[in-house]
């Protein structure tokens, strides 16, 4: 693609809005590639690091697809949880790398969204063992959820399930998406480089295998500190 | 012996070390089944004298002159014919291996297992390590000519005990280890810490976490009373520590603070022959660690590393005002009673460890840069909660502790003389950092085993194609 005038480039150049073409992509094109070069569902959470600094405040988005989404459904799901909030909240005090955690009810997902310091396998095993068993209600009303109770006995099961729950993270930058693609798929580091044009191509496809993702690692007001360091300095104990 | 499990039933080397001079690691490859298959029914057997049969975890009256011991890999299962919808069973982290969770576990940089040497540039093959303990030489070659008659030898990694048990870094080690609950370990009669649950351990077992039981692999048999292991072969750069100890007691000698450090008069406890820059050497290194060098815990006597009333080397805790500073190499790995952020993970972590060590002697007078370390064994009942959360987050991060947090491990963490960073604690609760230190242990290989007990090691061994 080129921005120089020409009736083709300029013709090339539209084609994305454009009636036929855009029904061309998506009924045809893309279908054929995902056939050609399907990309594996990338894993959720945080990928690991050597740097302190991305080791803590590490983002959890958890989406945990509701068996029954109508209202009645919707309306147990924050019962198992508007029930045990205290015990939830005191269990995530007790954790000590939790800097903050939310519930959200969005379409057909109960969504727990936090922020943590460390290993995530570490925080939700430290969590489940503190207060494992009010998660037992809400395991009862998301699908896969009845081989995790009680949470206390299936302690790994729950972490993996809840690692496949969690949200794919796209990278920061993102040309570093077709690193983490290689990386996936196991390509070796010294394979050609991509073409830098293929990139809204792959993201396309990974879109296609991971429908849901949390754009980047996210924002932080004060990078590379842990809770304990904030709460230590605010003399909120930790 | 007890109802809570048969010792007959376990092997020897999980719930006590064998206190042997030698001890010989093989990587072994399951390259014909059937006889692999063979080998490790007679061996479990112990009837064959032709098999070295598994040491058990029974008390004996004779020590054997041999004991022999054996972790098999995720890929070592795989290899000896176990059901796919069994291997599912098995933990994530054993399914991927010790080289795949390198940057969990801070193999990065020169310590990456792109660079580990043969055997473990190929992972893959090591299906299953057998541990060789004895006194004599003799007995080690015996058993490994016999070993080599079923299984591929890989590569084979020797070990001793350094005289006065201690490491090539110069301290006197294992010294505290976790003791269990139904086990009477003569060693450890006056040790006060509490006591841990087998399921620290020992698979199926109650653990830490009050109705909490970690998953055991499918089938029972084959996962009940079994354990994990984290076999690494650690460099110790004996020299590059020494050489940065002169370093930091140079420094420290003109330090307007290092009076509250080591008072002068506390010279001579600290060693008899020591100078001034000789003391701080010692206080520097009984720091980093937490122990004085002599096996003295730094906590009960951090002014005397032979304090004249004998102190326990066991039995204390720490607190928000403890001389042993928080990044200290044990209070990281262990931090007992005392303040850590996970309130709920004090006394969670345990983990057993049995260890030699490698290469040539070291003479601190004369120091040379030969590869020497240690063959270590990292036992528990479950990475994640257990090796990989000490390594990861205490040892390396150092979340346990505001004070702490982005630092690493002084003497085991991927440090970089760049961003490196330990403080030392003084007499009036003041500090002072120290930087510029490097790496001193460096992985230069290791496997995830799993230590199968005698029931199944024997339902390996009937597994048919």
């Amino acid at each position: 693609m080129s921005d120089d005038g020409g009736w083709l480039n300029n013709y090339v150049n539209s084609l994305p809005e454009r009636g036929w073409f855009k029904f061309l992509s998506k009924y045809v094109v893309v279908p054929y590639w995902v056939w050609r070069e399907p990309k594996p569902k990338l894993p959720g959470g945080p990928r690991p690091s050597s740097q302190p600094s991305d080791n803590v405040q590490r983002m959890m988005n958890l989406l945990m697809p509701l068996k029954d989404t109508s209202p009645i459904g919707r309306a147990k799901a924050v019962m198992a949880l508007a029930q045990n909030v205290d015990e939830i909240f005191a269990g995530l005090d007790n954790v000590g790398t939790v800097h903050s955690a939310r519930f959200l009810l969005v379409e057909d997902y109960i969504c727990m969204i936090s922020v943590y310091d460390g290993d995530f396998s570490n925080y939700i095993r430290d969590f489940i063992a503190t207060i494992g068993s009010v998660f037992d209600d809400l395991m009862h009303l998301v699908e896969g959820g009845e081989a995790l109770y009680p949470c206390e006995d299936h302690v790994e099961e729950f972490i993996d399930w809840v690692k496949a729950h969690d949200l794919f993270q796209a990278p920061d930058y993102a040309i570093n998406l077709l690193h983490v693609q290689d990386e996936a798929a196991g390509r070796s580091p010294d394979a050609p480089p991509h073409e830098l044009l293929s990139l809204p191509r792959e993201l396309i496809l990974q879109l296609h295998s991971n429908r849901n993702i949390s754009l980047g690692g996210g924002y932080r007001g004060y990078p590379g500190y842990s809770a304990a360091q904030v709460r230590d300095k605010l003399g909120v104990g930790w | 012996m007890n109802a809570a499990f048969n010792p007959e039933e376990l092997q020897g080397n999980i719930l006590r070390g064998y206190r042997s001079n030698m001890v010989r690691h093989l990587m072994l490859e399951v390259s014909d089944r059937a006889k692999a298959r063979q080998f490790l029914a007679a061996s479990a057997d112990g009837t064959s004298s032709e098999i070295p049969a598994i040491t058990r975890s029974a008390n004996w009256k004779e020590k054997p002159k041999l004991c022999f011991n054996i972790g098999v890999t995720f890929e070592g299962l795989r290899a000896l014919g176990t059901a796919s919808r069994d291997l599912d069973s098995f933990p994530l982290e054993y399914a991927e291996g010790m080289a795949k969770r390198a940057v969990k576990l801070g193999d990065f940089g020169e310590s990456a297992p792109e660079h580990w040497p043969a055997p473990f540039d190929q992972p893959d093959r090591i299906h299953i390590i057998a541990s060789l303990y004895s006194d004599e030489e003799q007995y080690l070659d015996q058993t490994e000519a016999q070993v080599a008659k079923a299984f591929t030898v890989l590569g084979v990694r020797n070990g001793r005990n350094l005289p006065d048990n201690k490491v090539f870094f110069g301290y006197v080690d294992s010294i505290s280890q976790p003791r269990f609950r139904h086990v009477f370990d003569p060693a450890q009669i006056k040790v006060d810490e509490p006591k841990d649950p087998l399921g620290t351990v020992l698979l199926g077992h109650p653990t830490h976490f009050e109705g909490m039981l970690f998953s055991i692999p499918q089938p029972d048999v084959l996962g009940r009373n079994g354990a994990f292991n984290a076999f690494r072969v650690l460099q110790q750069d004996a020299k590059g520590f020494e050489d940065y100890l002169d370093k930091a007691a140079t420094q420290l000698l003109d330090h307007p603070k290092g009076d509250l450090l080591l008072a002068p008069e506390d010279e001579k406890r600290v060693g008899k022959d020591l100078d001034r820059h000789g003391a701080l050497r010692e206080v520097v290194a009984a720091q980093m660690c937490g122990r004085w060098r002599n096996g003295v815990p730094y906590e009960l006597s951090p002014d005397a590393q032979y304090p004249e009333k004998e102190v326990s080397p066991t039995n204390y805790s720490y607190t928000r005002t403890s001389r042993c500073p928080a990044g200290a190499h044990m209070r990281r790995v262990n931090p007992r009673g005392g303040p850590i952020v996970q309130r709920v993970a004090n006394y969670s972590r345990r983990l057993v460890r049995r260890g030699m060590s490698y290469g040539p002697d070291f003479d601190p007078e004369n120091r040379d840069g030969a590869e020497r370390g240690l063959l270590g064994n990292f036992i528990g009942a479950n990475y994640g909660a257990q090796f990989e959360a000490v390594v990861c987050d205490w040892l390396n991060f150092g979340l346990q502790d505001p004070e702490i947090t982005g630092t690493n491990d002084p003497l085991l963490g991927a440090n970089v003389p760049e961003t490196s960073a330990f403080e030392l604690t003084l007499k009036d609760g003041g500090r002072i950092r120290l930087n510029g230190f490097p790496r001193f242990v460096k992985t230069r290989g290791g496997a995830y085993t799993f230590l199968p007990s005698l029931p199944a090691i024997r339902y390996l061994a009937q597994i048919s194609d």
